[in-house]
């Protein structure tokens, strides 16, 4: 498994787990202002609410297998030694983004809790990149 | 103000979304640099290269020294 990784990334596999990691977050950032106006709780002249759910499915669908690709890589490379404040973050993560599945899919009365699960899955990302790629960007600079 | 139609506003914010894409990966590159850990190792491969071939050459001239003898 660490050859693979390794030969995948062409031996850069830090640089490239910060790169898919910044991109989740980038992306993680949109997917608020897009529940924000499917919510309607924002309202843009230029974007209804229906198209903002839609957008908000499609991008959370790529952040999905973005952070599956990132946790295999960090598992299979670095396993689980060293974890600390990250581990832990990474590890809270994937039980958020499962109840999230989870509320879409099953709708009523778990539905009603999106808007709490979706804020703290970005928190949960924001916490998992600053105590990797944070750091990693910060020693690198 | 109208909104535009709605296949108009999936595109635009698909584009919004391959762009915030784009920007993080030119960002975090650029902070990177041009050299890569593998250019890096490749450099040192390179390194150690030149370092083999030199004690090789030195090892040549010292054998050719020693059968040609003393004076």
């Amino acid at each position: 498994m660490e050859q693979l990784i390794e030969d995948l990334t062409r031996g850069n596999v830090a640089e490239v787990k910060v790169v898919l990691a910044t991109v989740i977050l980038g992306l993680a950032v949109y997917q608020l202002v897009l529940a924000a106006v499917a919510y309607r709780w924002l309202k843009l002249p230029f974007l209804a609410s229906p198209t903002a759910s839609w957008t908000h499915r499609a991008s959370g669908d790529a952040i999905l297998v973005l952070t599956a690709v990132v946790a295999t890589m960090c598992l299979g490379y670095y396993g689980l030694d060293e974890g600390g404040l990250h581990a832990v973050a990474a590890c809270a993560l994937l039980a958020l983004l499962a109840m999230k599945v989870l509320a879409v899919r099953l709708g009523g009365r778990p539905g009603r809790l999106l808007p709490i699960i979706g804020p703290a899955v970005f928190v949960a990302f924001a916490i998992v990149w600053l105590s990797s790629a944070g750091d990693f960007l910060g020693s690198a600079g | 103000m109208r909104r535009p139609p709605q296949w108009i506003q999936i595109a635009g914010s698909v584009l919004i979304a391959i762009a915030i894409v784009a920007i993080a990966i030119a960002v975090v590159t650029a902070h990177f640099g041009p050299t890569s850990s593998a250019e890096l190792e490749a450099r040192e491969e390179r390194v150690e290269e030149r370092l083999e071939l030199r004690e090789e050459r030195l090892e040549e001239r010292r054998e050719g020294e020693e059968e040609r003898g003393p004076g």
